[in-house]
Parts: C-alpha cells; sequence; structure tokens
C-alpha cells in the first residue's frame, strides 16, 4: 500500500512534529518553576478531561465565537469540526476495513485512492456517507469563508485582519486542500466505482470518461503536495494557532498563573500570542478601530508581537479599555500583555515619590463610610457634593479623606507600566485609610475601585458609589419615585469589564425613570475615549472615539447620558448636546424633581450650593 | 552708548536657540510625542497637580526644559509625577502629558 504521491504529505507532517515538538519544548521549559509544578500535578487529573472538553467546544465547535455572530461561527466550526471528523472517520475507516489500528497515517488520508471500491455490512454504507457528509462540511465553510473575502459584511463583519503574504500563501494552501480531496477521490469514483453520495455523484458527473484516466494520479499528487505544504506553513504562520490553542486551553485548565515580566517568546506568554489567529473579532469591539493612525488593535498587536517586529507606538496607543480582551474567543490576556510590554518600553522610566509624607493619625474617627473620591473627583466637585448630599438625606456618616489633599491611586501608573513605582503612593493611600476606624470604603472613581479592590488588600470593603447608593435605596434608605425620565448609562471601562459591575448603577436607574437600550452595552461598552490607558494616542483620535460613543448613546434620545466616572462624565459631555450627569448627581436631581419637569441649569447649581 | 551690566543676564546655557542641535535624546522625546511641540505653558497643568501639591513639580516648566535642551535637569525632575492624569484633561492644546512625563523620566 504505497503510492510516490504520499511522499508530499508524509515528509510536510514530519517536519510540522519535529517543528512544533521543539517549539513547544522549547517554550514549556520557558515556564516558572511554579508553574511547571503546577503541569506534572494537573497531568492526571480531572482538569485535563475538563480541557479536552473545552477543546472540543472552542477549538472545534467554536461555542464562543457561535454565540457571538452564528454565521462566523458556523465558518470556523464547519471547518474545524469538519475536518476533525474527516480523520476521525479516515482513521475509523481504515481500521474497519483492515481490522488494524497501526497503519501508516497516509493510508486513512488517500484510502479511497487505495481502496476505491469497500463493502461491508451496514456499516459500510454508513462510513461512505459519514466522509462525504464531512468533506461538504469542511467545503460549506469553504465556501463562507470565501465569500468573508469577497464581502465580509456577509458574514457580520466591519473589519477583518490585513493578513501577510506568507500567511496568505498558506490560507491558499489551506483552500486547495479540500477542493482537490473532492477532485482527486471523484476521479477515483469515476474510474473504478464506490464513492459516497458527493464523490459518486461527481465522479459520474466529471469523471467518468476513459480520457479522465490520466487526470486521477496528478490529482492526488496535487492533493498531498496542498497538504504537505500547508503543513510545512503551519508552524511559521498563524495556523500555528490551531495546535497552540489547544495547549493554551489545557495550560489553563491546569491552573497556570500569569507570569511577570515580557517575554512572549517564552513560556505561558508564547503560547498565548501564538494561539491568537488572527481572526479580527477583537477588531469590530475596538472602539479605535479606523480612527487611529496606527492600527493598534489587538490582533495586530499580538501579530507584531509574535513576529518580533517594534511595538512601542501600538502598545502605547491602545486605551486599554479591555473590549478586545472581553471579545476574544481564545481568551487570551490581551489586557496583561500590552502592560507588560509597557512595562518593558519604560523599564527605563525612574520615578520617585519620596516627598509623600506619612499621614499624621493622631485619633481614629469612626464612621460608617471612609469616602475617597480620587484625583479626578477633585477636578469635578459636584459629583462629590452630590453624593455626601445623598449620604446626609440617608443619614450615613461619612469622612471625605482626599478632600483636601490627595495622592493618585496608582493604578494610572500601572497603567503606564510603571506598577512597581506607585509602592510609595499606595503606602500613603493605606495609612490614610486606616488612620480611619471605617465600615466600609466607598470611591467615586472606577479606576481607583478597581485598583483598591485588586491591589491594595485592605482590611474593610471597597465599594463603588453605584453599589453603595444601590444597597442604600434597597434598605429604603434613599427613596425615590418613579419618574419620566429616559436615561442612557454609559458603562465606564474599569467598572464594567474590569470589576464587572453592570446591575447596580442599571438598577439604581431602573428606580428612578427608563433605562433606553443602545448598541454596545456592558461588556461590549464603548470607551469614552479618554481612559488613561492610552498613552500616545492623539487628541484628534481621542474626540473621535468620544463622538462615536456619544452617537450611540444618544441613539434613543435620552433626556440624560448617565455614568458613574469621572473621567467619561467631562469628556463626553464635551461633546454630548444632551446633559451627562454622574449617577449620585442624578439621583440628588431627582429628590428635587417635580414629575415631568426637568431642573434647569441654575436650578441645579443652587441645589449643589445649598 | 554701552549698555550698563547690573549683573543680570541671561546664561547662554539657558537661552532659547533654535539653531542649537538638540541632543538625540530630546529629538527622539519629540518624535515619540509629537504633541508635546503644543504646549504654551499656559501653566493649567500645574494648577491641579496632585505631585505639584507635595513638591515644586509644574509640567509646563518641564517642557520649557526640552526646548531649552537642558537634559540633566529633565528626568530628576520628571520623577515626581503620578501620573495621575488631571493635567490632561485640563490641558487647552491636547498635549499627551503622561506620556511625555514617562519619555522625560526615561532620560
Amino acid at each position: 500500500m504505497f503510492h510516490p504521491f504520499v511522499l508530499p504529505f508524509s515528509i510536510g507532517f514530519t517536519v510540522m512534529l519535529v517543528v512544533l515538538a521543539v517549539r513547544y519544548a522549547y517554550w514549556l521549559r520557558g515556564l516558572s518553576l511554579v508553574n511547571r509544578k503546577r503541569c506534572l500535578a494537573n497531568l492526571f487529573s480531572i482538569q485535563t478531561l475538563r480541557g479536552v472538553s473545552e477543546i472540543l467546544r472552542e477549538s472545534l465547535l467554536h461555542l464562543k465565537i457561535y454565540k457571538t455572530n452564528p454565521v462566523l461561527g458556523f465558518m470556523h466550526m464547519s471547518l474545524a469540526f469538519g475536518w476533525f471528523l474527516l480523520i476521525v472517520g479516515g482513521k475509523l475507516e481504515t481500521w474497519y476495513y483492515t481490522g488494524d489500528f497501526a497503519n501508516p497515517i497516509y493510508y486513512a488520508i488517500f484510502f479511497r485512492y487505495f481502496e476505491p471500491v469497500t463493502s461491508g455490512f451496514w456499516m459500510n454504507g454508513v462510513m461512505v456517507f459519514f466522509m462525504d457528509f464531512s468533506l461538504l462540511l469542511v467545503l460549506t465553510g469553504l465556501a463562507l469563508a470565501l465569500a468573508k473575502r469577497i464581502r465580509k459584511k456577509l458574514v457580520g463583519m466591519q473589519n477583518t485582519t490585513r493578513h501577510s503574504v506568507g500567511n496568505r500563501v498558506a490560507l491558499t494552501f489551506l483552500w486547495l486542500i479540500f477542493p482537490l480531496r473532492l477532485m482527486a477521490e471523484s476521479a477515483t469514483a469515476g474510474q473504478h466505482g464506490g464513492g459516497g453520495f458527493l464523490t459518486a455523484s461527481f465522479g459520474e458527473w466529471l469523471f467518468s470518461g476513459t480520457w479522465a484516466a490520466s487526470f486521477e494520479v496528478p490529482l492526488w499528487w496535487a492533493y498531498s503536495f496542498s497538504l504537505g505544504l500547508f503543513f510545512l506553513a503551519l508552524p511559521f504562520s498563524r495556523y500555528l494557532h490551531i495546535p497552540t490553542e489547544m495547549v493554551l486551553i489545557l495550560l489553563k485548565q491546569w491552573d497556570i498563573k500569569q507570569e511577570t515580566g515580557f517575554r512572549p517568546q517564552k513560556g505561558l506568554q508564547a503560547f498565548e500570542v501564538h494561539a491568537c489567529s488572527s481572526c479580527g473579532v477583537c477588531l469590530d469591539a475596538c472602539p479605535g478601530i479606523n480612527l487611529a493612525h496606527d492600527a493598534f488593535q489587538a490582533s495586530y498587536f499580538v501579530k507584531a508581537v509574535r513576529e518580533n517586529r517594534e511595538v512601542q507606538s501600538l502598545a502605547t496607543s491602545c486605551l486599554n479599555c479591555g473590549a478586545c480582551n472581553s471579545a476574544c474567543p481564545v481568551g487570551i490576556h490581551l489586557e496583561g500583555l500590552r502592560l507588560d510590554c509597557r512595562s518593558q518600553i519604560f523599564e527605563q522610566s525612574q520615578f520617585n515619590h519620596s516627598y509623600l509624607p506619612v499621614p499624621m493619625v493622631l485619633w481614629r474617627e469612626t464612621t460608617e463610610v471612609i469616602l475617597y473620591t480620587g484625583c479626578m473627583g477633585r477636578m469635578q466637585p459636584k459629583t462629590s457634593i452630590a453624593f455626601k448630599a445623598l449620604l446626609t438625606e440617608a443619614g450615613i456618616s461619612f469622612v471625605h479623606i482626599d478632600e483636601k489633599a490627595g495622592v493618585c491611586c496608582g493604578r494610572p501608573l500601572a497603567l503606564a507600566g510603571a506598577k512597581d513605582q506607585a509602592v510609595k503612593m499606595m503606602t500613603y493611600n493605606r495609612d490614610l485609610i486606616n488612620g480611619h476606624n471605617g465600615k466600609v470604603l466607598v470611591t467615586t472613581c472606577p479606576i481607583c475601585y478597581r485598583y483598591f479592590s485588586e491591589e491594595y488588600q485592605l482590611d474593610i470593603p471597597v465599594q463603588h458609589h453605584s453599589q453603595f447608593l444601590w444597597e442604600l435605596m434597597n434598605k429604603g434608605l434613599l427613596k425615590r419615585e418613579m419618574q419620566t425620565l429616559k436615561l442612557a448609562y454609559h458603562d465606564p471601562c474599569d467598572l464594567g469589564r474590569g470589576s464587572g459591575c453592570y446591575e447596580p448603577p442599571r438598577n439604581v436607574l431602573s428606580a428612578i425613570g427608563q433605562l433606553v437600550a443602545n448598541q454596545k452595552e456592558r461588556d461590549k461598552a464603548l470607551c469614552c475615549g479618554n481612559n488613561l490607558g492610552s498613552l500616545s494616542l492623539t487628541e484628534t483620535t481621542r474626540q473621535q472615539i468620544t463622538a462615536k460613543t456619544v452617537e450611540v448613546l444618544t441613539q434613543n434620545k435620552p433626556d440624560y447620558i448617565v455614568t458613574a466616572c469621572p473621567l467619561c462624565k467631562p469628556t463626553l459631555s464635551k461633546q454630548s448636546r444632551v446633559p451627562v450627569k454622574d449617577l449620585a448627581e442624578l439621583l440628588l436631581l431627582t429628590k428635587h424633581h417635580a414629575k415631568g419637569h426637568p431642573v434647569s441649569a441654575q436650578q441645579y447649581q443652587k441645589i449643589l450650593d445649598s | 552708548m554701552s549698555v550698563r551690566d547690573f549683573g543680570y543676564s541671561v546664561s547662554d546655557q539657558r537661552a532659547v536657540d533654535l539653531d542649537r542641535k538638540m541632543p538625540d535624546e530630546l529629538e527622539r522625546v519629540y518624535l515619540q510625542e509629537p504633541s508635546l511641540r503644543n504646549c504654551i505653558a499656559c501653566g493649567n497643568c500645574a494648577a491641579l497637580c496632585s505631585a505639584g501639591s507635595f513638591t515644586g513639580f509644574q509640567f509646563y516648566r518641564l517642557n520649557v526644559l526640552v526646548s531649552r535642551g537642558l537634559l540633566s535637569e529633565l528626568a530628576k525632575k520628571a520623577e515626581a509625577c503620578m501620573l495621575c492624569g488631571k493635567c490632561q484633561m485640563a490641558c487647552p492644546r491636547g498635549v499627551n502629558i503622561r506620556h511625555g512625563i514617562m519619555l522625560m523620566a526615561q532620560l
């Protein structure tokens, strides 16, 4: 059972296996000692089975993509799962007919050439049908992929990744494999009989004449060549994502922790950047798509990292709003990857905050709420005033610890890649907070909220003011009547995607008015354009992003745009014709609201002043 | 008539000299963050600076140091910044101050 045409495939396949083994061994060796131990400890555990089931769901069926975009999901599913069925079916077929499981790999691939006509019990019919059905499934996916190249909107995508020449060549080989398989099997079926519903009818239609006999072997050669060349290109192109994604899923199931530093050619980060398929799902999610001078989107950033190219401007432009992170079907830690990259870029940047005094504590005042309004809060005192008025209304005692002078929470430094240098500021804030005997720390800034809850390890719980206000309303301490207000809520990046807090602000707003929906909500929300995550995005681009966000928010003609972030609020109000208010401000306003008659700007100022 | 010398004059080193070749490091700072050139030293950034309330840190002065080509003082002064970004919200010229600081602190 041998024909020289199996050689291109066999050589390509073997080279691919060797290269993959070498690269994976190198990357695995780059894992930290702790992580390597975790791998070994969890290798024979239920986690591995969970990993296999996730591989089935995500690498083959692509359920996550299916949920966000059914057509795109079906395309990926039919290509991946269809090919998988062909491989499994081929193996079963050879096993069934030869009674021997261990036969050369090429035998299953080119089985129809060696055994054109198979016979058996009813199982034979099932096998033949199954193989042709799987091939048809792949060809359907291929047709969709072709349609996507010609018109991406057909599969519901606004933007697709621009691929390099090497990747396009690899793509061509991949696309040629399946039509060539169909042609080769049909030619054999036309000449020698056999074949299933697809190959037999194709064979009869195209290759039944005696003239077609000379086409049979060349077609099998072409099929073998396209397979071999694709496998040769795989470890050096974006198609490396196919095996790498599976390994990454296993690594995650084995509870591998994120590693420190930026080492994309080694360890976990190597698996992450090579698991990216450049599918382009992150492009449509990005608020800055098609606006910035550089295409800095995650897909391009990861590609540049993979190819070891200059990434400075790609890494510093991004707003770090996290939209790509939550859209990524592979679950790559894109936010973390960028921050690690920034810390490498700005390795030399030295800060020194030793001028900060040690807050003096003479008396630990007991209070219910320790209020921290943050740097940005100081620029817009209205939110703080309104929130404090609400606390007074509810009869809650509070101490505003950064009313006179404040120090940054440290997240902006971390966003710039200098996380280690925020230590002094964090110590100052921690001392300031611990200098009061409070039950809960409430902050009006989502950036501070995220950093306090993730990094500070305080003794008391941390809440964002939207969460605290909803608790007060729930307890009946703040009473509001339903009003005829149409409200559009803007999810701040660090509150929504960053901290998973979507419901409390919506609950508060639903109690005082009608929340109007828009296209991009919750984890798909657009950034206001002024996220501190971006270092080098130009003012013009930021303003364009803001314009887009305001447009989406005002789609359903709300009376107010409401947000819960001292960065989003001024940014949006610079461009919005609809008034932009903080949650606390609106809640205070509704206290003085006669039904259906919004408070004028002067009246509002009076309310705040009183 | 000769100009009387009161003992005060602009030292050559601190004079703005547009013809002078800038140190390469500073050229690179401008290249990586071109918006620094938009600064008109209006002082908005210093008016609300957190670091400025503890030290004499003022971003617009730092930026003047760049245009004077005074490399040595820059990095030392930039290290006080907390990078909180209030200045950027107040800047009427759209300067990416935080990026500028990150680049200056590298020098």
